[in-house]
């Protein structure tokens, strides 16, 4: 019996302890080299993970002047917004910048409603009703988020570029836009529908009465919103940029798949 | 006989835990790092050098550096000699400690919860986390493998909203790599980490 037991614990240490190879037999030079060729065969294990990047190549047919633009977007932002919204943020604190930014969330909700609803995510488009209404009175139209903070009602962001990804149109090829930044050709179009339900659009519809006020306010209350948005991210975009060896396929490459990720969800 | 029944049983079910808790010590692994280093952000007596240095050396042993400097190059990497190997995993991997580093700018007093672990292939774990932020929460997903060299599980690479960093670098090295010769993309990557 005890005997048994004994060759039990034999078997059981033999199989924990790991098998070493035998490399005292060759030579140091010849070690690395083989050491090195199981390493390349190992990375042949992860090419389906990453397969889309190699032998295919990406179809970009707009990359010279997606090139330019990304050039231009970025001086843009360096140059004009971002000092622009760190002095806005110098004489609107913190807080203040969050109830802006807040409310101009609560003002896009027939945006989240509508495409939700279309990609047949009833409940979320319940939540964000809920949303609207419980912030928007006791919120004070939204200044605040009562319903994130209080209830755990969460937002739910969908626009038209989701929504038609989520009925399987690809994407096409990448565009940047200028000011807008980067996108591609389905989310460019669906800039559109997206545009005409957002409330502070001044709606085309109204142009015999007064167009110039009106597509000025539009652009306005944009400004604001960007200048907003701007500076309560600042030093992002810097910071994001240090990363880039070439800065247009970093930014393309960041969008297409956050925008994958978007549609999956 | 029974007794000895009893025996095996007992011994096959420590065999059988101390195989998993390999991979179960993932998440609990991580999240004692992370916590870690989440106290040494939050701390602001220590500079951020020292910060950085504490970082690593807590995540380094868990980081498969050269096996990421290998799958940033693709295919490519077959064709380099011994010396350029070396010279752009050196590079390579001070890229990506660099780019860490100037993030901890960023830090204010976001929060990481470790949600789950999903093990994708047979040596293949995802962990997902979520970065808890003022405005919103922001998912991260580790990838680790089972290192062939020490069987211990190692992260190859890092994917942040969706976005692959690993992915992001293969396509940026297989675009300069094109057009441009393997000197030119590591005289890129010095500039970028000095």
């Amino acid at each position: 019996m005890r005997l048994f037991l004994g060759f039990i614990f034999l078997v059981l240490t033999v199989y924990a302890t790991p098998i070493k190879p035998q490399h005292d037999s060759i030579i140091d030079q010849n070690k690395v080299i083989v050491e090195e060729q199981s390493e390349d065969n190992f990375e042949d294990e992860f090419s389906d993970e990453f397969q889309d990047s190699d032998g295919k190549e990406i179809y970009d047919p707009f990359s010279g002047y997606n090139r330019s633009m990304t050039g231009f977007n970025d001086y843009m932002y360096i140059n004009i917004l971002n000092p622009v919204a760190s002095g806005y943020s110098y004489v609107m604190p913190e807080p203040a910048r969050d109830g802006i930014g807040n409310m101009f969330e609560n003002i896009f909700f027939p945006i989240r409603f509508v495409n939700n609803i279309l990609q047949l995510k009833f409940m979320n488009a319940l939540e964000e009703t809920g949303r609207f209404v419980i912030n928007s009175t006791f919120g004070l139209l939204g200044f605040f988020d009562p319903a994130k903070t209080h209830l755990d009602w969460q937002p739910h962001k969908e626009d038209f570029g989701q929504t038609l990804g989520f009925y399987g149109v690809g994407p096409g090829p990448h565009v940047v836009l200028p000011f807008l930044g980067p996108s591609n050709v389905r989310d460019a179009f669906s800039k559109i529908p997206d545009y005409l339900l957002d409330p502070t659009t001044a709606y085309i519809v109204d142009y015999p009465r007064d167009i110039p006020s009106d597509f000025w306010s539009t652009m306005a209350i944009r400004s604001v919103y960007w200048v907003n948005k701007a500076s309560l991210h600042q030093g992002e975009y810097e910071n994001l940029k240090k990363d880039a060896i070439d800065l247009y396929p970093f930014l393309r490459d960041i969008y297409e798949q956050k925008r994958i990720k978007e549609i999956e969800e | 006989m029974k007794k000895l029944i009893n025996i095996l049983l007992l011994l096959l079910a420590i065999n059988v835990y101390a195989l998993s808790i390999e991979e179960e010590n993932i998440a609990t692994v991580m999240k004692t790092k992370i916590d870690l280093v989440t106290t040494l952000l939050q701390n602001k007596e220590i500079s951020k050098e020292n910060k950085s240095k504490q970082i690593f050396k807590t995540f380094d042993p868990v980081f498969d550096y050269p096996l990421m400097s290998r799958l940033t190059l693709g295919k490519q990497w077959k064709k380099l000699s011994h010396e350029q190997k070396k010279e752009f995993e050196e590079l390579f991997t001070a890229k990506l400690k660099q780019s860490y580093i100037d993030k901890l700018d960023l830090y204010t007093d976001e929060k990481v919860i470790i949600k789950e672990t999903k093990k994708v292939k047979k040596t293949r774990i995802k962990l997902f986390t979520e970065l808890i932020g003022k405005e919103e929460n922001f998912e991260i997903i580790y990838k680790f493998h089972k290192s062939k060299k020490n069987k211990d599980w190692m992260i190859y690479d890092v994917e942040i909203i969706g976005v692959s960093i690993m992915q992001t670098y293969r396509k940026q090295f297989a675009g300069i790599l094109k057009t441009e010769s393997f000197e030119v993309l590591l005289k890129k990557l010095k500039n970028k980490v000095n």
